[in-house]
């Protein structure tokens, strides 16, 4: 028996000498430089946060790299300003034939990749043809289904040659993915970069100098960079999946800014704005969390039910209540701060008696005795969908099922894991749903070419609309106009069909929140939703 | 003794096949389309046509038990397919995270190892004394509080209030404080009360009784015999709960930013990145199979006559 109790004791100190042999041989990182210990004390430097890894800085794909870490490292043509004004960037100046089919773009002289070889037309078109060369990864871009053809006219001349015109071109290049260039040394030999880059070659103002997967990525000035030099000579962002270590690093000051959608909790950032040691922002709305009523559904189909529907529960209540201040009531389904959005409409205000009085007339009467309205026997009865992982859509369409219990419509809510909320919305199978547009720079044209285009749930959802064939029509119009005045007009009309239908029910304006520490200066937030913000930033001593 | 490793070598076969058959079966009757999860992931619009050519490419339109013998012919090869987030082989992508998991699950075990003997030995001995009160506390502490909790709470006062240790991130020493005192906290929790009754428990045994007869001084009964076999429950219990801190602690990697496995996990949640989840559900269950396989040689190892047992059995 005692023998085996020595052969305990041997056994753990075997284990211990082993774990802990281990534990040095994970650890043989130890001395390496940290992220922390690199800064100089007279660098210009700052630290983020940012929720997931920065992915492969690859231009041309999507997931799992991160939009703000490639806006960092390339550039577009055409940049996408406030109020959707569009400016040179790589290309000084364009011009567009008369029947806006051809794009002749004229290539800033001087500028060269971080490696320092040249940005010329050829490399413009090498980009290009990648891009081209896997058209189903790019389909949903409506310029790339639009591009017929490229080509390298001379040195600092680029031609794009569209099948048919199409309006939001430049607004499409303006994008951060998938139009953006790698220098040659970036390209893999066999020149297809939906494979992956060989490394991140870009002409912005940042090169990614140090990267370790999933726990930091260090960003440079660009030496070579052709535009006004970013005031700061560095910006590490640290991978913290976690919100509340997020805020608890921040607290610590180990980051000096916290930026994005939903980065951290409304309470977190209610808190930290209180605390007069930190500064803190919000931005302009970057997009609607609106509700999209399926109008294939007999109720829904009268536009009275809609409309009772959405003077039928407290909008300012309900969104001051869920999303403490972070969003704001929307009326207008698109806000006003997008190219051609800028329409006034009445809002459709909290009226219980007006709501009543709606689903009255349009024969959904209230038997007495029941709490349902019903119609020809059957109970105004309706299911709303929402994604289960997100706590406000959940708040929302419970504080909706008992609103809107109140004027005799039962309210069946559903949580959906996501990709089934998009399936059965593509699908056309609900009743309500929640539904977001895009932001800038996609919008508006993106959200119009959804209400017409099929696929998408939302040109579905609109089927019974008594004008869909006129609203299709016009959308066509808007998207191929090449007058501007023209398409103002079509703009505003479909617009304006589109709030009185209510099939589309505005609910609130989605917000960016910074929160930075007070030495961080001029922070603004960028007009293009997925740009980065950090070429304004300074940081004082 | 040979033939019994064998054969429990043996039994761990069907065990890993039943696995894969869960994994398989949970991801099929699961709402998420895998094709239609690649698309999404891969941001490309899921029409009728791609997602056909997308069912083709997965093997998704072959019969089921088509495809359950295909997967365990490629996870018999190693080959656990591409993330549909990244395009990258997975079996790279775990064994890249596997350090720092390593490191962590490792850590935490030598700090439970090096407080919970002590602490579990000397409230036996002294039982109802301070000490022993001390660590009743801690082992309900310990026990009951939930790890995420824990972690903010080290943070705010380790880190944020007294500034003694980084809030997240992997790298130097005290990167691994905090993480490693959350994960071993539970583990001190459960070895320091194992260690103490069974520590009790010998204490009642002839054994000691015949020692104190023979006049040997009680500290050398405790130390010199009792410990030695009271300590064989630890042991145990400390390579079952290996293969847990092994798969990742999902949620101390979360709230400390550690780069290693339960995070990797988490984010193919969040991407329905269904080959990441069932990897990882696989490699866990082989792992948690490993470390019960190891738990029963060291008991064996310990106390022969397991096998014997075995033999007569058999």
């Amino acid at each position: 028996m005692f023998n085996s109790g020595k052969k305990a004791i041997l056994l753990m100190v075997g284990m211990i000498l082993l774990l802990s042999t281990a534990l040095m041989g994970c650890n043989s990182q130890e001395n390496a430089p940290t992220v922390e210990q690199d800064a100089s004390p007279t660098e210009k430097a700052i630290t983020v946060s940012w929720p997931r890894d920065i992915g492969p800085m690859n231009p041309h794909t999507y997931n799992p790299s991160q939009l703000f870490a490639q806006s960092m490292i390339y550039e577009p043509l055409v940049s996408y300003k406030e109020g959707g004004k569009l400016e040179p960037h790589l290309a000084e100046s364009w011009s567009i034939s008369e029947d806006g089919k051809e794009y002749t773009f004229k290539l800033r002289k001087n500028v060269k990749f971080s490696d320092g070889t040249p940005f010329n037309a050829a490399i413009v078109k090498k980009n290009f043809d990648a891009v081209m060369s896997n058209p189903k990864l790019h389909s949903w871009l409506g310029v790339i289904s639009a591009l017929e053809k490229t080509e390298a006219v001379d040195e600092q001349t680029f031609k794009m040659i569209l099948k048919a015109p199409y309006y939001p071109t430049l607004q499409d290049l303006s994008l951060v993915r998938p139009v953006r260039f790698l220098g040659e040394a970036g390209f893999p030999d066999d020149g297809d970069t939906s494979k992956g880059v060989k490394k991140p070659v870009g002409t912005g103002p940042w090169m990614l100098s140090e990267y370790k997967k999933d726990e930091y990525a260090v960003f440079t000035r660009n030496p070579n960079y052709w535009g006004e030099a970013p005031k700061l000579d560095k910006v590490t962002v640290k991978i913290i999946p976690d919100a509340e270590t997020r805020v608890m690093a921040f607290e610590k000051g180990e980051l000096d800014l916290i930026y994005g959608e939903g980065v951290i909790s409304m309470d977190s950032f209610n808190q930290l704005k209180a605390s007069d040691k930190y500064g803190s922002k919000l931005s302009e709305p970057v997009g609607t969390r609106s509700l999209l009523l399926n109008t294939t559904n007999e109720k829904l189909a009268d536009q009275r039910v809609r409309l009772a529907l959405q003077h039928g529960f407290n909008k300012q209540a309900m969104v001051e209540g869920i999303t403490l201040g972070l969003e704001e009531k929307a009326d207008n389904i698109l806000s006003k701060n997008f190219p051609y959005t800028n329409i006034d409409v009445a809002p459709v205000e909290y009226n219980v008696e007006k709501a009543s009085a709606y689903l009255d007339e349009a024969g959904w009467k209230l038997p007495a005795g029941k709490t349902v309205r019903e119609k020809d026997g059957q109970p105004l009865e309706l299911e709303l969908i929402y994604d289960k992982t997100d706590p406000i859509q959940k708040a929302m369409a419970e504080t909706m099922q008992a609103e809107w219990a109140a004027i005799g419509v039962k309210l069946n809510i559903t949580g959906l894991e996501l990709t089934v909320q998009i399936k059965r919305r593509r699908a056309g199978e609900f009743d309500i749903d929640f539904w977001y547009n895009y932001g800038a720079p996609y919008d508006p044209h993106s959200f119009i070419n959804v209400v017409a285009e099929k696929g998408w749930g939302v040109s579905e959802a609109h089927s019974r609309v008594p004008m869909k064939a006129e609203l299709d029509k016009q959308v066509k119009e808007a998207l191929a106009s090449t007058d501007e005045t023209k398409r103002q007009e079509l703009y505003g009309s479909i617009l304006k069909t589109l709030q009185e239908q209510s099939a589309i029910v505005p609910v609130s304006y989605i917000k960016k929140t910074v929160v930075y520490q007070k030495n961080v200066k001029a922070f603004s937030f960028p007009a293009n939703r997925d740009e980065h913000p950090f070429n304004s930033i300074e940081v004082s001593e | 003794m040979i033939s019994y490793i064998g054969r429990r070598i043996l039994a761990v076969i069907p065990i890993v096949l039943f696995a894969i058959f869960i994994t398989f079966v949970l991801i099929r009757i699961s709402p998420v389309d895998p094709a239609e999860a690649y698309l999404t992931a891969a941001h490309i619009q899921p029409t009728e046509e791609i997602l056909a050519e997308k069912r083709k490419e997965f093997g998704l339109d072959q019969p089921l038990h088509i495809q359950y013998v295909q997967t365990v012919m490629k996870i018999c090869r190693l080959d656990f397919g591409k993330s549909y987030l990244t395009n990258e082989p997975i079996i790279e992508e775990m064994t890249e995270r596997i350090p720092a998991t390593m490191q962590l699950a490792v850590s935490s075990i030598v700090l439970a190892i090096v407080i919970s003997i002590p602490l579990g030995f000397l409230s036996a001995i002294y039982k109802n004394s301070l000490i022993d009160k001390c660590s009743r506390l801690l082992s309900f502490f310990g026990a009951s509080i939930p790890q995420f909790w824990l972690g903010y709470l080290l943070i705010f006062f380790f880190s944020v209030k007294l500034d003694l240790f980084p809030v997240e991130g992997r790298g130097s020493w005290q990167h691994l404080v905090l993480p490693a005192v959350t994960l071993s906290l539970a583990l001190i929790a459960i070895y320091t009360r194992l260690l103490r009754s069974s520590v009790l428990e010998q204490l009642q045994e002839s054994y000691v009784l015949y020692a104190r007869t023979r006049g040997l001084r009680e500290r050398t009964i405790v130390a010199k015999h009792v410990l030695k076999i009271a300590i064989t429950p630890v042991i145990t219990g400390l390579g079952m709960n290996m293969g847990k801190l092994m798969t990742g602690t999902i949620i101390v990697e979360q709230v400390f930013s550690w780069p290693g496995f339960g995070r990797y996990f988490v984010e193919a949640i969040f991407n329905r990145d269904l080959p990441v989840i069932q990897s990882y559900v696989i490699f866990a269950a082989c792992l948690f199979v490993v470390c019960n396989l190891i738990v029963d040689l060291v008991q064996l190892y310990m106390d022969p006559r397991i096998s014997l047992k075995g033999r007569k059995d058999s």
